[in-house]
């Protein structure tokens, strides 16, 4: 009876509960494009693109959001102070675009600072300009030593990095004192072509039970291990996934659809209304679609004559879908929303 | 990979009781170890006798595969990796060299598109005569016979010294750095890749800066269509393996990939969509024939601005 009592009484109220997952699994801000929509550990982000639409840098300044600290020495620079994980299963990370990009934002926020306080002061320009060109060597390599990276040729090298990353987790926790928010993948598609030509059924032995690395066990397998990390360790999960826009196959998608739209003409415009048009082309199993709780476009867009030099991009939010679409670009310290 | 029963030698713990469990569950290599949910088979040791000593088993074939993948490295260190070994290596083109930042760098798949005649061969000639002459070894893999010995020359007796003398032992060190080798189809390149990965790995071949691929296209359209997934997991394998030489062994990869008619009367690159995600730096290459001009173009890079209409970050390359 005491027991049972016990069991309706329940075991925190809502307010303990709310409490208790907002600090286990927080909302983290992230810069643009992937600010409209609030974001917490234990989501599944896929951003979905051509190749090359930003997708790798939308991930960069998203992690330098994340090693930054809060505050420094006194200034201000609005970072969360956390780990980030990055898995490179497209194996073309170039560390000189994270690291320039963490220079300039370093700077930048220094210039901010220094500009503020040189305002209430004293108006010396010549002063803020030799800050301005100065950054903390010191902030910068503890930042950087907050962002872990490990490169995968392949599925197999994949799956073996999830299976130990438990431990892999456990030990920086340890070593920095501080968790991991952000596990990134870039590019979750990268080993679709191997994978999918891999025999389904492995040579040699006649096993019918027997699982070999097939597109859909490898996926399976992946899903998997990220969700059981995610219950241990929450954290927000940010993949790429590559894919072609305007070919035949969506042409295809949208006769069957019986939508007679002119494919060629999907611009921005008529996004919203084609919402339902699938506007990619999807090749990944089920099970990581599925998987995916949250999913956005970014495409290049045309009109980037207005801008000079920096090429503009446009993000839209498909999963949940949301009708804006934001036109962004990036500058030396960041992306910006242009409108 | 290896089965179980090939490991026991290795790793005593494997022994056969464990490797009858792992049989249970259809479990017989690591790479079978890896498609399976670990937290269920530490379960089911329960109903076994010696569950201890299964699940040492179990750690025991974990630590295997936390040997299988790539470290763990943090921002830093790849910064200083990348500040140390990934350095830029001229192609001898002036204004390209200015329009890359220093040239090709070490580290990165660069690739070459272009209509024919636009140019590849000769800017991979080019690069070859400049880093072979103060950089060291170079591989040349050679599709199409376009390998041109006399042009290379032509490019270090433009550059030498004039005295007769310098110009012939100048041109005798280029020669000598440069290994040509003609590939014809894709499975000879892979063949070639793979030694040349083995002898970098077992040191048999050193100081080898830049491999040229003359044209890659050529040799993977011929694998590409009828419907199957060979042809392209042939060519995303033939890119990761070029990755995984360039960032490992410092190396500098060339590729070049030529044109075909698009759609409309446009033209597309040979290799497209599945392609496109492979290579570090896209360059585009074209040439005004009748002002004999060529000029450059990025479609890609990872911190450069990517022009996408191509009008700005044009340079000309006039003819030498």
């Amino acid at each position: 009876m005491a027991s049972a009592r016990q069991w309706i009484e329940g075991d925190e109220t809502a307010k303990q509960f709310l409490t208790r997952v907002l600090s286990e699994r927080p909302f983290l801000p992230l810069p643009p494009p992937l600010h409209r929509i609030p974001l917490r550990a234990g989501n599944v982000v896929e951003i979905v693109g051509p190749s090359p639409s930003s997708k790798t840098r939308i991930l960069i300044q998203a992690a330098i959001n994340c090693i930054l600290p809060k505050a420094w020495k006194g200034i201000n620079y609005g970072g969360l102070e956390r780990l980030v994980m990055f898995i490179d299963l497209d194996c073309r990370f170039d560390v000189l675009s994270l690291s320039q990009s963490l220079k300039q934002r370093i700077i930048k926020e220094n210039g901010n600072d220094v500009g503020h306080k040189l305002n209430k002061v004293d108006d010396s320009p010549i002063g803020s300009k030799d800050v301005h060109a100065e950054y903390d060597e010191e902030l910068f390599a503890v930042s950087m030593r907050r962002f872990l990276y490990i490169r995968c040729y392949d599925s197999f090298e994949f799956l073996a990095t999830l299976k130990t990353m438990h431990f892999q987790l456990q030990k920086e926790k340890e070593a920095h004192g501080t968790g991991v928010y952000l596990l990134m993948i870039d590019s979750i598609g990268a080993f679709y072509w191997m994978d999918r030509a891999s025999p389904s059924i492995p040579p040699g032995r006649i096993n019918s039970t027997r699982k070999s690395l097939s597109l859909q066990s490898v996926s399976e397998s992946v899903v998997q291990e990220i969700q059981k990390i995610l219950l241990v360790h929450p954290m927000l999960v940010l993949t790429t996934k590559a894919a072609s826009l305007q070919d035949k196959y969506t042409t295809r998608e949208i006769r069957n659809t019986g939508q007679l739209s002119v494919e060629s003409t999907l611009d921005s415009k008529n996004i919203r209304s084609s919402a339902n048009v699938q506007l990619y082309r999807e090749y990944m199993p089920s099970v990581w679609q599925s998987f995916v709780s949250h999913r956005m476009l970014v495409r290049p867009s045309d009109d980037s004559s207005k801008y000079q030099k920096q090429p503009i991009y446009s993000s839209e939010w498909l999963l949940p879908s949301l009708k804006i679409s934001d036109k962004f670009t990036f500058n030396d310290d960041g992306a910006y929303i242009i409108s | 990979m290896p089965l179980f029963s090939s490991m026991e030698c290795d790793y005593p713990l494997i022994d056969p009781n464990f490797r009858d469990f792992c049989a249970s569950h259809a479990i017989y290599s690591v790479e079978d170890f890896l498609l399976h949910d670990l937290y269920v088979l530490v379960i089911s040791t329960e109903q076994h006798h010696n569950s201890e000593r299964l699940k040492e088993g179990i750690t025991q074939v974990l630590t295997i595969i936390n040997g299988q993948h790539q470290p763990w490295v943090n921002g830093q260190e790849l910064l200083d990796d990348a500040l140390q070994n990934k350095r830029s290596l001229p192609t001898g083109c002036r204004s390209i060299d200015a329009f890359l930042h220093g040239g090709l760098k070490k580290g990165h798949l660069t690739e070459l598109v272009g209509p024919s005649s636009s140019g590849k061969t000769q800017i991979c000639l080019r690069a070859a005569s400049s880093v072979a002459e103060s950089w060291g070894k170079i591989i040349f893999l050679d599709s199409g016979n376009s390998f041109s010995s006399k042009r290379v020359a032509q490019f270090v007796t433009q550059t030498s010294d004039p005295s007769a003398y310098e110009v012939d032992r100048a041109l005798q060190a280029v020669m000598n750095n440069i290994v040509c080798l003609s590939v014809f189809d894709i499975f000879t390149l892979f063949e070639v890749l793979h030694q040349l990965k083995n002898n970098l790995i077992s040191q048999v071949d050193q100081h080898i800066s830049m491999i040229i691929i003359d044209s890659i296209s050529s040799l993977i359209t011929p694998i590409l269509g009828g419907g199957g997934a060979q042809g392209h997991a042939l060519m995303v394998s033939v890119g990761f393996l070029l990755k995984r030489l360039t960032h490992e062994h410092d190396i500098c990869i060339l590729v070049t990939n030529h044109m075909v008619a698009g759609e409309k009367g446009t033209s597309k690159p040979a290799l497209g969509e599945s392609w496109r995600g492979i290579p570090h730096v896209r360059l585009l290459l074209s040439r005004d024939h009748t002002r004999n001009i060529s000029s450059m173009s990025v479609l890609r890079h990872p911190h450069m601005e990517i022009e996408l209409s191509s009008r700005y970050n044009d340079i000309r390359l006039y003819n030498a």
